[in-house]
C-alpha cells in the first residue's frame, strides 16, 4: 500500500509542481474552465432535461423511451471508457518515460498495477464523468428522483468505471503478450479491428433505426414490447441502467440484484487484471522494449510521391510538411484513433442509408432537410473529435525536438501556417465526404447539399485553425505520452470552444433555412424582410468563422513565439 | 563573430546570468565553464535563441538576435546538451529536413549529407530510423546536423556527453578543422582536457557572472597556477574545497 501511495504522490507532486510556476495564470485558468465548463455543463443538461420531459408527457411509451435512452446513454459511456483505458493503459503501462526507472527497482508489480491502475481511471474517466452527471441529473429531476436514486448512482458508477478500466488494461496486456512489441504496428491494427467490431455491435445493439419506424412492428404491444426489451441483458452498461431504473421510472426492480452484480463484477475483473498483470508483464513490457527496431516499411515510391507533390512550396514549408507526414504515418500511436475514427464515419454514413424516412409521420421533404441540417452539425462535430486527436497535438508533437525549429531560421509564422493547412485538408477532405454522401443519401434538396457543403467547408477553417492555434496555447512539448496531449485541460479547452463555435453557426443559420423551406413549402417568396433577416443571419455567420479563423491563430502564434524551452 | 552585451536572465528572484559582456572573433574557438548551475547553458540557449534574455543583447556575424532573429541564426549551428531529434526520421531524411530548414537546398547538399556521413562514422546508419540510434550516435548525428548548412559559428553544450573515445578524438579533430578554415566555435564543457586541447580562449561563469576570461597562458597567470593545467586553474577560481568535502563524504 506504501508502495501505491508513493507512484500516485509522485504523479500529484508532478502536477502539483508543473503548476506551480504558473501561479498567476492559474486563477484566470480556473475561471475560464470554470465558466466555459458549467456553460457546456447546463447546455447538456438543458437538452436533456427539454427531451425527457418531452418524454414523460407521452403516456405508455414516454417510460419506456427514457429507459431505452438510459440504457443508451450507459451504453455510449462503457465504449468510450473501454477505448479510453485501451490507449491510456497502453501508454501508462508500456510507454510512459518514468518505466525504465520504476522497472529496475523493486517496487512490486501489484503495486505497479495498483499505482497505474488508478491514474488510468482519473485520466480516462474525468471527462465521461463531467459529462454524464448533467445527463444523470436531468433524469432525476424530470423523474422526480429520491435521494435513493443519487446514492445508487454513486454506487453504481464506482464499479462501471472500475470495470472498464480493468477490462481496457487486460486487454492491451494480452495484446502486447501475444504480439512481439517489434510488430507494434499489427497489434494497433488487430486492436483497431476490435475495436471497429465493438462499435458495429454496439450500434446493432442499439437498433435506432427500428424506433423511427414503428409499421414494422405488427401490433403497437409490439412495439411497445420491443422498446421493454433490455439491449442485452450480458453487457454491463445495462446492469447499470436496469440499478437506477427503478428509482426513476417507479417499477419494483432487483435494482440490488444489478448493483451487487456490478460491484462483483467490477472488483473480480480488477482482481483478475492484478493477476493477468503478474503473470504477463514484465514478458510484456521487455518485449515492448525491442521495439526499437529501424526495419520498419518506409515505401520508396510513397516517399518520392510526396517529393514530388511538395516540391512547388518553399524549401522549409516544403521540409515540415514532409516531416509531419513522414512521422504520422509511421508513429503507430496514432493509428488505433484514426481506425476508430474512419469506423464511425462508416457507420455514422451506414445510419444514414438505413434511415426508414418516407414511414415516418411527418413530411419527407421537411424531414430530409431537417435532419441534413442536424447532419450539418454532427459532422462538424465529428470532424472537432478528429481535430482534438490529430490537428490539436500537432505543435505539441515537435515535442523536446522543438529546439531544432526555434533555434533554425525558420519563422514560426511558417511553421503554424504549414501545420495549419496539411491539416486543414486532412479534415476537409472527411468533412465534405460525410456531408455530402450523406445529403446525398437522404436526398436532401440541392439548396440543403450546397449550403452544408459551404458552410462544412468554412466551419472546418474555424475548427482547424482552432485545433492549431489552441494547441500552440496550450502547448506541452514535455508531455510523457502522446495521448495526454488532447485529454489534458487545452484538449477540453478546444473542444468545448469548438463545440460552442459550431453550434453557434448552426443556430445562427436554422432560421434563415426555415424561412427558405418554409417559403417554398407554401409557395410563397420570400418578404424583404426575411431577406433581410436571412442576409444578416448569415452574414453573422460569416462573421462568427472569420473570427474562429484568424483570432486563434494569432494567439496561439504569440504565444509560441514567447515560449522558452 | 559573438558579442554578448550585458546579457542577463533572470528566472523569477533567481538570477541565472547577471549581465555578462563577452566578445569572441572569428576563427576562435571559445571555451565556456564553470560548475553545475552557473548560467553556462541559460547563456548558450540565449545565444541560439531558445530562451529570450531578460537584458541586455546577443549579437551574431554583426546581427542582433532580438531584431533579426532569423539573418543571425542562419550563421549558426547548434549543438545542445540532450539530443532530442525526430525519432521516427531516417537520418538521411533528418539532415535533409535541417539543410530544407535553413534554406540549403541546393544541388551540393546531397554531396555535403554524404560527406558529413562519411565523417561522422554514420553513413551505414543513413537509412535508419533515428530512435535506433544509441545516444551517442545521435549526438553524432547532431553534429552532423550542425554543420550542413555551412555555418560561420557552431554553439554547443557540452559536446562530449555521450561520446565514445573515438567520438572525442573526432569531435576535437573536427572542431579544430572547422577553425582552421574560419569557423568560430563557441562551446560549454565540464570536461577541461578538451577545454584546455580545443580552445584558444576561456571564460569561467560562476553563479551568473563572469569571473575570469583570457587564453590558458592568461588564466595560469592570473590564479598563480603555472605549470599547472587548466583543471587547477578551474579550482582556484571556482573553489576546489567543495569537491574536496564531497570526495570526504563519500569516502565509506
Amino acid at each position: 500500500m506504501r508502495e501505491i501511495i508513493l507512484l500516485l504522490k509522485t504523479k500529484i507532486l508532478s502536477y502539483k509542481n508543473s503548476s506551480k510556476n504558473e501561479e498567476k495564470k492559474r486563477f484566470l485558468r480556473f475561471i475560464i474552465f470554470f465558466s466555459v465548463g458549467l456553460l457546456f455543463w447546463l447546455g447538456t443538461f438543458l437538452i436533456f432535461f427539454r427531451v425527457l420531459s418531452y418524454f414523460a408527457s407521452i403516456e405508455v411509451i414516454g417510460a419506456l423511451l427514457a429507459s431505452r435512452l438510459l440504457s443508451m446513454v450507459f451504453l455510449t459511456f462503457f465504449s468510450l471508457l473501454i477505448f479510453s483505458n485501451v490507449i491510456t493503459a497502453l501508454s501508462t503501462y508500456f510507454l510512459s518515460d518514468d518505466l525504465q526507472l520504476l522497472n529496475s527497482t523493486p517496487v512490486a508489480l501489484s503495486s505497479l498495477y495498483a499505482g497505474r491502475f488508478v491514474e488510468n481511471i482519473v485520466n480516462s474517466s474525468w471527462t465521461v464523468l463531467f459529462f454524464s452527471f448533467p445527463v444523470f441529473l436531468a433524469y432525476g429531476l424530470v423523474y422526480n428522483a429520491t435521494l435513493l436514486y443519487y446514492l445508487t448512482l454513486i454506487g453504481v458508477i464506482v464499479p462501471f468505471l472500475l470495470l472498464s478500466a480493468a477490462l481496457g488494461t487486460i486487454l492491451i496486456l494480452i495484446l502486447v503478450y501475444i504480439f512481439p512489441a517489434r510488430r507494434l504496428k499489427d497489434i494497433i491494427m488487430l486492436a483497431s479491428i476490435f475495436l471497429v467490431v465493438g462499435v458495429f455491435l454496439f450500434i446493432r445493439f442499439l437498433q435506432p433505426e427500428r424506433l423511427v419506424n414503428p409499421e414494422s412492428f405488427y401490433l403497437v404491444m409490439d412495439y411497445i414490447s420491443n422498446l421493454k426489451t433490455p439491449t442485452s441483458p450480458l453487457i454491463p452498461s445495462q446492469w447499470a441502467a436496469n440499478a437506477i431504473s427503478p428509482f426513476l421510472f417507479g417499477y419494483s426492480g432487483d435494482w440490488g440484484f444489478f448493483l451487487l452484480l456490478l460491484w462483483s463484477t467490477g472488483l473480480a475483473f480488477v482482481v483478475m487484471g492484478e493477476w493477468v498483470f503478474k503473470r504477463i508483464y514484465y514478458d510484456a513490457w521487455s518485449k515492448a522494449q525491442e521495439a526499437k527496431s529501424a526495419k520498419l516499411s518506409r515505401s520508396k515510391i510513397v516517399n518520392r510521391v510526396l517529393e514530388t507533390m511538395l516540391r512547388p512550396f518553399p524549401s522549409q514549408i516544403r521540409v515540415v510538411v514532409l516531416k509531419d507526414i513522414r512521422i504520422f504515418l509511421r508513429d503507430t500511436n496514432q493509428w488505433p484513433q484514426l481506425f476508430l475514427i474512419c469506423a464511425l464515419v462508416v457507420i455514422y454514413i451506414y445510419n444514414f442509408s438505413v434511415l426508414p424516412l418516407e414511414k415516418s409521420p411527418m413530411p419527407t421533404f421537411y424531414l430530409e432537410n431537417l435532419l441534413s441540417f442536424i447532419n450539418l452539425g454532427l459532422a462538424a462535430f465529428v470532424i472537432a473529435a478528429i481535430a482534438v486527436r490529430f490537428t490539436f497535438p500537432s505543435i505539441s508533437l515537435e515535442g523536446r525536438s522543438f529546439w531544432i525549429v526555434k533555434s533554425s531560421p525558420l519563422e514560426l509564422r511558417k511553421l503554424v501556417w504549414s501545420k495549419f493547412w496539411l491539416n486543414f485538408f486532412f479534415l476537409l477532405i472527411p468533412a465534405e465526404i460525410l456531408i455530402i454522401t450523406t445529403d446525398i443519401l437522404m436526398n436532401a434538396t440541392n439548396f440543403m447539399l450546397w449550403l452544408s457543403a459551404i458552410t462544412i467547408g468554412g466551419m472546418t477553417f474555424g475548427i482547424t485553425s482552432l485545433g492549431i492555434g489552441f494547441g500552440a496555447y496550450f502547448s506541452r512539448f514535455k508531455v510523457e505520452n502522446v495521448s495526454q496531449i488532447a485529454t489534458g485541460f487545452g484538449g477540453m479547452m478546444y473542444m468545448i470552444v469548438a463545440v460552442s463555435f459550431i453550434g453557434l453557426v448552426v443556430i445562427l443559420e436554422a432560421r434563415p433555412v426555415y424561412l427558405f423551406f418554409m417559403s417554398k413549402i407554401r409557395s410563397i417568396p420570400l418578404t424583404g424582410a426575411e431577406l433581410t433577416e436571412i442576409v444578416v443571419l448569415l452574414f453573422m455567420a460569416l462573421i462568427l468563422n472569420v473570427l474562429a479563423f484568424v483570432l486563434p491563430m494569432k494567439l496561439g502564434l504569440r504565444k509560441l513565439a514567447s515560449l522558452e524551452i | 563573430m559573438i558579442q554578448l552585451i550585458e546579457l542577463g536572465k533572470r528566472f523569477g528572484n533567481l538570477v541565472a546570468v547577471d549581465g555578462i559582456n563577452l566578445k569572441v572573433d572569428s576563427g576562435e574557438a571559445f571555451g565556456f565553464l564553470g560548475p553545475n548551475g552557473a548560467g553556462k547553458t541559460t547563456t548558450i540557449k540565449m545565444m541560439a535563441g531558445l530562451i529570450k534574455p531578460t537584458s541586455g543583447k546577443v549579437v551574431i556575424d554583426g546581427w542582433d538576435l532580438a531584431e533579426h532573429p532569423n539573418r543571425a541564426k542562419k550563421v549558426v549551428g547548434f549543438i545542445p546538451d540532450r539530443p532530442f531529434l525526430y525519432e521516427k526520421l531516417t537520418a538521411l531524411e533528418f539532415l535533409k529536413f535541417i539543410a530544407g530548414l535553413y534554406n540549403f537546398s541546393s544541388n551540393g547538399v546531397e554531396g555535403k549529407i554524404d560527406y558529413l556521413f562519411g565523417l561522422f562514422g554514420l553513413t551505414d546508419w543513413r537509412n535508419e530510423l533515428i530512435e535506433s540510434f544509441s545516444h551517442g550516435m545521435k549526438q553524432r548525428l547532431v553534429m552532423a546536423s550542425a554543420f550542413v548548412h555551412q555555418p560561420k559559428l557552431i554553439i554547443v553544450d557540452e559536446p562530449m556527453v555521450g561520446l565514445d573515445p573515438k567520438g572525442a578524438k573526432l569531435v576535437k579533430e573536427v572542431f579544430r578543422g572547422f577553425c582552421a578554415k574560419g569557423g568560430t566555435i563557441f562551446m560549454s564543457t565540464h570536461t577541461l582536457e578538451i577545454a584546455e586541447e580545443v580552445c584558444d580562449r576561456i571564460a569561467i561563469i560562476q553563479e551568473g557572472k563572469i569571473i575570469a576570461v583570457g587564453n590558458m597562458k592568461e588564466l595560469k597567470e592570473r590564479t598563480g597556477s603555472d605549470g599547472k593545467n587548466l583543471e587547477s586553474v578551474f579550482f582556484k577560481l571556482t573553489g576546489g574545497e567543495e569537491v574536496k568535502r564531497i570526495v570526504d563524504a563519500l569516502k565509506v
